[in-house]
């Protein structure tokens, strides 16, 4: 087991270093550069003739006019030696300062729904199973393909209504305005959770449809195993017997799907976001790209396909944890 | 002689999609303490669908009749009606495993990939023996080593996957054998195996059966193989036993149509320029099941208008020698 983790965290480690090349070099295809929106940004309207010597200039304040594979490294360097993700030139201070709070919290959002889809598809997947054909399962089936119908962005216009109308609940945002600004407390991350939930039913939503289908279909295939009959055979209380036999092996593609599961959920939070009124870095990312605020948007690509190669990472772990097996094919 | 398990007018329908069939009706037979009951058919003639009856391991779709009797003396010499216990709970659990054990055809297939051979062992002794953690791992690997498994204190630790097919056999048989029941059920135990092997294994049920002092009913569809281990034959066709008695008895003395085409269905090395005899046609699907007696559409010696009529009872031959043919019936024997 310790071989196979080493292994896979080094295929992390080469994933990652390729992955920093492709977001650098993404970064680098649109035409211009910073220098040239500031100047513009800056120079605009106000009559004043700009040289192609002044945007000279302002790149070399900016270290934008040094060759593309000398900041390349000066970049990666700064973020695997120092933290320092560069800097933010439109908001004229460090991207660590633009992206932080606005990373955490995409990092709970994502956390969060992950954590309502396991914990509700899994358990409900098995029940569907064990119950196949009773009337409970073909609610649940019903269920499953509304969830998969249903827009997201829907589903949370059509919660916000209700929650405003009927609850008088205030639940745009992430915080509400008497804690928006204050320090961290224990006020102020309860009153995150209970913002929190929102967005991750949302976005939970379809997984959880999703997953529940994925579960029922491989618990009703184990169940069939003559081995959970073998295992009946010999007395093993029922309980016990599904969770140790069939189940354990029925939430093998859930687990194997958890780095999509992320990958899904970073594409549909923004426009999740936008309805709920979120802030987080999606809608972040899109104006970082408009303004070839180039590190920014940098930062943020590298944290989200990191994050889909750690938990692609821990998915495997588990997967090997889960079946012994596996290992032996490594 | 000491019953063990005496099983009366056993039937057993499913629901399908085409209507409710009857795989096993009226399925009538004992084991004794210590003893084999040797249980031969075809598949599809209801071996399987009767023993899964016995641990009441039948699916949801699947009823037993309420006229059924599966009356077993357990190790404190207490009567227990198993068609009267619920299919959940503690009395059925204390059965399956503790009392009456069971073993499958497909070895690989009745372990659990993900566990150590040792973790469902061990699982299982501490089902029915009352053993801390060390001492059902010490028992564990004393029951693999009484199989003939060779170093057990490391196989115990072994996934099913890092053992041959032989082995594994053994293995499933030591788990069986590991929670100390007082009946064994075997399933077709050595049909997935070489012949080599297959030899192997049958000699060490029995040595382990003699040895245990277990009752054991031994499913197979070759009576060869019966010859080698079982005290009593049972030979089954569509649900009904058709000839039953004493081994050696049946083997020498086959007197039912089906029983005599089984024997001559066996290869034999004396006969190597003979061609082999199969039994004519096929095993008729249950929900197609002929009037009169079960065996008339393949018998030779059909008698009209008496066996696709009325199905034959049960006619006593020699000492627990019995069988289900109008050939051996008083009225059965005028007609012809």
């Amino acid at each position: 087991m310790l071989r196979f983790t080493f292994e896979r965290a080094l295929g992390m480690i080469v994933t990652m270093f390729f992955v920093s090349i492709m977001v650098f070099f993404i970064m680098e295809i649109p035409p211009g550069d910073y220098a040239d929106r500031y100047a513009f940004r800056k120079y605009s309207g106000t009559g004043v003739n700009v040289t192609e010597a002044d945007i000279q200039a302002i790149r070399r304040e900016l270290g934008l006019d040094k060759g593309m594979i000398f900041r390349y490294f000066d970049w990666i360097g700064g973020i695997v030696l120092r933290g320092d993700f560069g800097q933010a030139f439109a908001f004229e201070t460090s991207v660590v300062k633009v992206i932080g709070d606005k990373a955490w919290l995409t990092l709970g959002i994502l956390f969060s729904t992950l954590l309502i889809t396991y914990i509700v598809s899994i358990p409900v997947g098995i029940y569907a199973a064990v119950r196949r054909g009773s009337a409970a399962d073909y609610g649940l089936t019903i269920f499953s393909y509304l969830g998969l119908a249903l827009p997201n962005f829907l589903l949370a216009l059509i919660l916000l209504y209700f929650a405003n109308k009927y609850f008088d609940a205030d639940i745009g945002g992430l915080f509400s305005p008497r804690y928006a600004d204050a320090p961290w407390s224990l006020g102020k991350f309860w009153d995150l959770i209970t913002h929190l939930w929102l967005p991750a039913f949302v976005l939970a939503w379809s997984a959880v449809a999703y997953q529940i289908q994925t579960v029922r279909a491989t618990m009703s295939d184990e169940l069939n195993k003559l081995s959970v009959t073998a295992a009946r055979a010999r007395g093993v209380p029922e309980a016990k017997l599904l969770i140790k036999y069939p189940a354990r092996l029925a939430i093998n593609p859930v687990v194997s799907t958890i780095g999509f599961d992320v990958n899904r959920i970073f594409s549909e939070l923004p426009i999740v976001a936008v309805v709920l009124g979120l802030t987080e870095l999606g809608e972040l990312l899109l104006r970082a790209y408009l303004d070839l605020d180039m590190y920014v948007a940098g930062a943020i690509l590298l944290l989200l396909t990191a994050m889909i190669v750690i938990m692609n990472f821990v998915s495997d772990l588990l997967l090997a944890w889960l079946d012994p097996r596996i290992k032996l094919g490594a | 002689m000491d019953t063990l398990l005496s099983v009366e007018n056993l039937s057993v329908s499913f629901k399908t999609d085409e209507g409710v069939i009857t795989p096993v009706q009226g399925v009538s037979f004992t084991v004794a303490r210590g003893k084999t009951l040797g249980l031969v058919g075809e598949s599809g003639s209801g071996k399987s669908v009767s023993t899964k009856a016995l641990m009441r391991l039948l699916p949801g779709s699947a009823t037993i009749a309420p006229e059924a009797k599966m009356h077993y003396l357990d190790k404190h010499d207490k009567l227990i009606e198993i068609e009267k216990l619920k299919g959940k709970g503690a009395p059925i659990r204390a059965l399956r495993g503790g009392e009456i054990g069971m073993i499958f055809q497909e070895p690989m297939a009745s372990f659990s990939p993900v566990y150590t051979i040792g973790n469902q062992m061990i699982e299982a002794i501490r089902l029915h023996k009352k053993l801390g953690k060390r001492e059902a791992r010490a028992h564990a690997i004393e029951m693999l080593d009484k199989v003939g498994i060779s170093n057990p204190q490391a196989r115990v630790d072994q996934y099913p996957h890092e053992m041959s097919g032989g082995m594994r056999q053994r293995a499933m048989i030591a788990l069986a054998l590991s929670a100390g029941p007082a009946l064994l059920i075997a399933d077709e135990p050595t049909t997935a195996l070489d012949v080599t092997i297959q030899a192997q294994v049958l000699e060490l049920m029995s040595d382990l059966q003699k040895d245990l002092g277990m009752g054991m009913i031994f499913i197979t569809h070759d009576l060869g193989v019966i010859a080698q281990i079982a005290d009593e034959v049972a030979v089954m066709y569509l649900g009904t036993i058709v000839e039953r008695g004493p081994t050696r008895d049946v083997i020498h003395n086959p007197a039912h149509p089906y029983t005599v085409g089984l024997l001559e269905a066996i290869p034999s090395l004396d006969r190597l320029d003979e061609r082999l005899k199969p039994v004519p046609g096929d095993i008729p699907s249950p929900n197609e099941r002929p009037q009169g007696c079960p065996f008339q559409t393949r018998c030779q010696h059909v008698v009209d208008g008496l066996c696709n009529q009325t199905a034959p009872l049960e006619t006593p031959l020699a000492a627990g020698h019995s069988v289900r043919c109008w050939l051996h019936d008083e009225k059965g024997k005028s007609a012809a």
